[in-house]
């Protein structure tokens, strides 16, 4: 198993497994946990380090989740293929960037397990759309399962042992992964991002931690990880994000009120660069592709094509690019090559009309 | 190598660093810790999570986990720990710090399976007590009968088998 075979794959968020929706692009669970009477990864030596990594991969290949899926062990991997998994989410910068680190990922890519991060193991589950009891099921089930095989470090008083303060307790991170073009064209996204803030909720850009928001996507996750049960967690998170998706529909129809025809002009004209571009670089596709998006979730273009529109935001990122291509391109040879594949994959798009939505 | 920067105030070995921005000139002041810290130049807001455990100006460990060999100087360092143990062994140092960043210092959620979360089970009992005895007080004997059974519960979880 390589990550090529992760490329072809057909994909939970690439192909549309689960139910996609307007607003929210995916729901993601995350837990920390680590192993009992060993050092975190962080503070461990190259043995422990195997050893953790070992145990770890061992115990999770041999639950019914992760039959026929992907073991990667970060020090195998090529620059570009670490790269590609960062793009997909399946394993964080800092995971990618060590030689320690393995990450095991489920055959649908919906669960993939981070080994050797911050912390022994980073749990992590992945639907597309706004799923949030559903994916903290299976995190949970996975959960159990794990600890059923492994000592997790644990205390009756602070609850999972975490390397970093900020993830002890629950180790759980929800957070939802939203597109809020109306918010942002309205200027309000700033105060969005601080009423959350305000409220215990971090707001990122689209590669998480101190990464902007290109595209108008922005993941909303939970700050607080003790004194707080998951399930308040998830009620806490549940209720802002229904809030904001509230707001953001609002933003778009009084947008598409008051802009009338420039409204769809707009879209119109994104439309019209992407389906004709020979050269687009990766900020300027995420644009004009968040209008599509938009375009798709208002009426403007047939709904069910808005799977095409995720699926371009994923594999319109650089490293993508540059492993489809199966050649060294140079930055000029990226922007080529992505306009080409943008532009086959709206062959078929009808023209952008007004919104009905 | 070049020369050691002074103080600007008092000519000590200066540690502390600062660039500020002054009417789109930077100026640039080099301080000693204690003069430094004086002028309270260090950053609450960036050093908080290192600074809750050890205070800046410290420079010999004074408390290293018998598990692992972390030390308190690490944690400042890194704002990680090195073992599970060491939230045992920093405990009092992180209480403070937990308390700021989080919502709660004791935990509320799950436990391992077969991990008898007896505090949690204890608090909830000693709550049920109360929440009865008002409600007994308060003649609602419906809400008192359903507690009554709950407490039944706890206490048979809470006696060891």
């Amino acid at each position: 198993m390589s990550v090529q075979d992760i490329l072809d794959a057909e994909s939970e968020l690439t192909h549309l497994l689960g139910a996609q929706q307007a607003v929210v692009l995916s729901t993601r669970i995350r837990l920390a946990r680590n192993l009992d009477g060993l050092p975190f990864p962080g503070w461990a030596k190259v043995p422990q380090r195997k050893e953790i990594a070992e145990r770890c991969v061992e115990a999770l290949t041999e639950l019914p989740k992760f039959r026929r899926g992907h073991v990667l062990r970060m020090g195998e991997l090529q620059d570009r293929d670490r790269a590609v998994l960062v793009e997909r989410h399946l394993v964080s910068k800092e995971l990618a960037s060590g030689k320690s680190g393995a990450s095991v990922i489920s055959r649908d890519q919906t669960c993939s397990v981070m080994i050797n991060e911050e912390d022994h193991l980073r749990i992590q589950v992945v639907k597309a759309g706004w799923h949030l009891r559903g994916t903290w099921h299976i995190a949970e089930q996975l959960d159990d399962d794990l600890g059923g095989r492994l000592k997790m470090a644990f205390s009756e008083r602070l609850g999972y042992l975490t390397a970093c303060p900020t993830n002890v307790g629950t180790g759980l991170r929800a957070s939802a992964m939203v597109h809020l073009p109306g918010l942002c064209l309205a200027g309000h996204m700033d105060k969005v991002s601080r009423a959350l803030n305000q409220d215990g909720l971090a707001v990122r850009g689209w590669l998480g931690e101190g990464t902007e928001a290109a595209g108008n996507i922005f993941q909303i996750s939970n700050q607080q990880t003790l004194g707080l049960s998951e399930d308040a967690i998830l009620k806490h998170l549940g209720g802002w994000i229904k809030n904001v998706v509230e707001q953001e529909w609002n933003a778009r129809r009084k947008l598409a009120k008051d802009e009338g025809e420039r409204f769809t002009d707009r879209l119109a004209r994104s439309y019209g660069i992407l389906r004709h571009a020979r050269l687009l670089t990766s900020a300027e596709s995420m644009n004009m592709l968040s209008h599509l998006r938009l375009a798709c979730d208002m009426g403007c273009l047939p709904e069910e094509l808005r799977h095409i529109v995720d699926r371009l935001m994923i594999e319109g990122q650089p490293a993508h690019v540059q492993a489809r291509a199966g050649e060294e391109l140079d930055s000029d040879g990226r922007d080529r090559r992505r306009a080409s594949v943008v532009r086959e994959a709206l062959r078929d798009f009808p023209e952008v009309a007004a919104p009905t939505a | 190598m070049s020369k050691p920067l002074k103080c600007s105030l008092c000519e000590e070995a200066a540690t502390v660093h600062l660039a500020q921005v002054v009417h789109n000139k930077v100026t640039k002041v080099h301080l000693c810790e204690a003069c430094a810290q004086k002028g309270g130049a260090t950053d609450p807001a960036v050093f908080q999570l290192a600074d809750a455990l050890t205070s800046a100006t410290q420079a010999a460990p004074t408390t290293t986990c018998p598990q692992c060999g972390f030390t308190d100087i690490d944690f400042r360092k890194r704002g990680r720990l090195g073992c599970p143990s060491c939230w045992e062994v920093f405990g009092d140092a992180l209480g403070a710090l937990l308390t700021k960043v989080q919502h709660e210092a004791e935990h509320v959620g799950r436990a391992p399976a077969g991990m008898l979360p007896t505090g949690q089970l204890r608090r909830r009992l000693d709550g049920a007590r109360r929440e009865m005895e008002q409600a007994v007080a308060a003649e609602n004997f419906e809400v008192a009968a359903r507690l009554r059974d709950e407490i039944a519960v706890l206490e048979q979880q809470l006696t060891p088998s």
